[in-house]
């Protein structure tokens, strides 16, 4: 397998050329284009999170209930083109067994088939944080595609990093986080416009995004006509 | 014709020269900036039923603005609606079909038609689609990167992010072959036949559509 990041900057995409066997997952729908050998499957499962409940756990996850896998049907290499709704750039990450890592909700955007992909509620945490409800936890070996509403910067945490809630795309599992006040008060907090980040503490990489996708959402949301419901 | 193209791919644009006399032809909205020698002529090009063709068929204009430098060189600077990449196209007695709204601009001996495109157009971005003919220069745009693809036997692209291709090559509207795939992913694609090109965007507007339409307000009650 081989993974091409297409384009740079404001519109990565990502192709990826199968070999005869292989198999690649993404999100459903995120494929854009492919050979004509490349046989889509729909599927609830992949590697730990089979079934319906896995379903539905990432349907809560604001990820779709659905991924679509990707192989060759005819013993012969393909490739497969997956596109991001954002702009911004794509990222792999070569996953190995000693580390997993954690999406954020909408990072994801596929992975090799060999890779086992959980949904992780983040409880009274993710309510609070009134971001993802749940992270998508990937572990194993293999490579895992994110992608990022703007640039991604990758930072090494070591004294603790402070990471505002929508601007976080993946960190390692070796991280534990606090969801905290970015102020010394909860009002002041408030009135900065910064409502809850993550304190990270521990030792390990994490991904940010130079651009927050519910702020785009809701700037440019309240410019159309209203919804009824 | 001369023509730069800068700022690319992100936020394309086209800065198109012209010897004294020369003209470019561009969509109507598409001129962002010209020397002060350009004489603007607008037209219907080919008439008044490519005129309407155009613009009630293909979602394109009605009317074409053609630009002529008059005593002296000139510059005209054509500028798409959107962020995205800009494609080149030279067209030698030659044919191109473009999904809707992508024509940017063009040379004189280029021309710009509806074509009706049957049922599976109308799966598509609508049921007709732009067909440029003739010899010149074409220039059209995207949302997002664009990528030619040389197809050889098939290519299967979800119907939302092909911009252009060539006549040679013929398509049909597919899903995934699975039940399932039916049932749950409401996916369509086009499968593209034959030899030629296909030029496909790397962004699809109506994705980002789709996800800004839940952070519209909520309109109240009362």
């Amino acid at each position: 397998m081989d993974i091409e990041i297409l384009g740079e900057g404001a519109f990565e995409s990502a192709l990826i050329r199968l070999q005869p066997g292989e198999r690649f997952v993404s999100e459903s729908g995120a494929m854009y284009r492919a050979s004509a050998n490349v046989e889509i499957d729909v599927t609830t499962r992949s590697g730990g999170s089979g079934g319906l409940l896995g379903g539905v756990k990432r349907l809560l996850a604001r990820e779709n209930f659905f991924f679509s896998s990707y192989s060759t049907s005819d013993g012969r290499p393909g490739e497969v083109g997956l596109a991001p709704t954002h702009q911004g750039e794509v990222f792999v990450i070569d996953v190995d067994p000693t580390t997993k890592w954690i999406c954020a909700g909408g990072s994801y955007l596929g992975s090799s088939a060999s890779l086992k992909i959980e949904t992780r509620f983040q409880g009274l945490k993710g309510f609070v944080s009134g971001e993802s409800l749940s992270f998508v936890e990937v572990s194993g070996e293999g490579q895992l595609l994110v992608n990022a509403f703007g640039r991604i910067v990758e930072s090494e945490v070591q004294d603790g990093l402070i990471i505002d809630t929508g601007h976080l795309v993946a960190f390692e599992s070796t991280l534990q986080y606090a969801i905290t006040k970015a102020g010394s008060s909860w009002l002041q907090s408030w009135l900065a416009g910064e409502g809850f980040v993550m304190h990270f503490t521990g030792r390990g990489r994490v991904l940010t995004q130079s651009h927050n996708p519910k702020e785009f959402g809701s700037s440019l949301g309240r410019l159309l006509p209203s919804r009824k419901s | 014709m001369k023509y730069h193209i800068f700022c690319e791919p992100t936020f394309s644009a086209v800065e198109v020269s012209l010897a004294p006399g020369e003209r470019v032809v561009g969509e109507s909205g598409a001129m962002a900036w010209m020397t002060g020698n350009i004489k603007t002529q607008t037209s219907s090009r080919g008439g008044l039923m490519a005129g309407m063709k155009r613009k009630l068929l293909s979602g394109e204009s009605f009317f074409q603005n053609i630009y002529s430098a008059e005593s002296g060189p000139g510059a005209v600077t054509f500028a798409p609606g959107s962020a995205g990449d800009i494609a080149v196209h030279e067209l030698t007695n030659g044919e191109l079909l473009l999904e809707k709204g992508a024509y940017l601009a063009s040379s004189e001996g280029v021309t710009c038609d509806a074509k009706w495109d049957g049922l599976r157009g109308f799966f598509n971005e609508g049921m007709f689609v732009l067909r440029v003919t003739g010899t010149g220069t074409l220039f059209f745009h995207a949302y997002g990167d664009i990528y030619p693809v040389d197809v050889e036997g098939e290519y299967v692209v979800d119907n939302g992010y092909v911009v252009a291709w060539e006549p040679s090559l013929t398509y049909k509207l597919t899903r995934g072959r699975k039940i399932r795939s039916f049932l749950f992913a409401d996916q369509l694609l086009l499968r593209f036949s034959g030899r030629g090109r296909i030029w496909l965007q790397s962004r699809s507007p109506r994705v980002l559509a789709s996800w800004v339409y839940p952070f519209r307000p909520v309109e109240s009650k009362s």
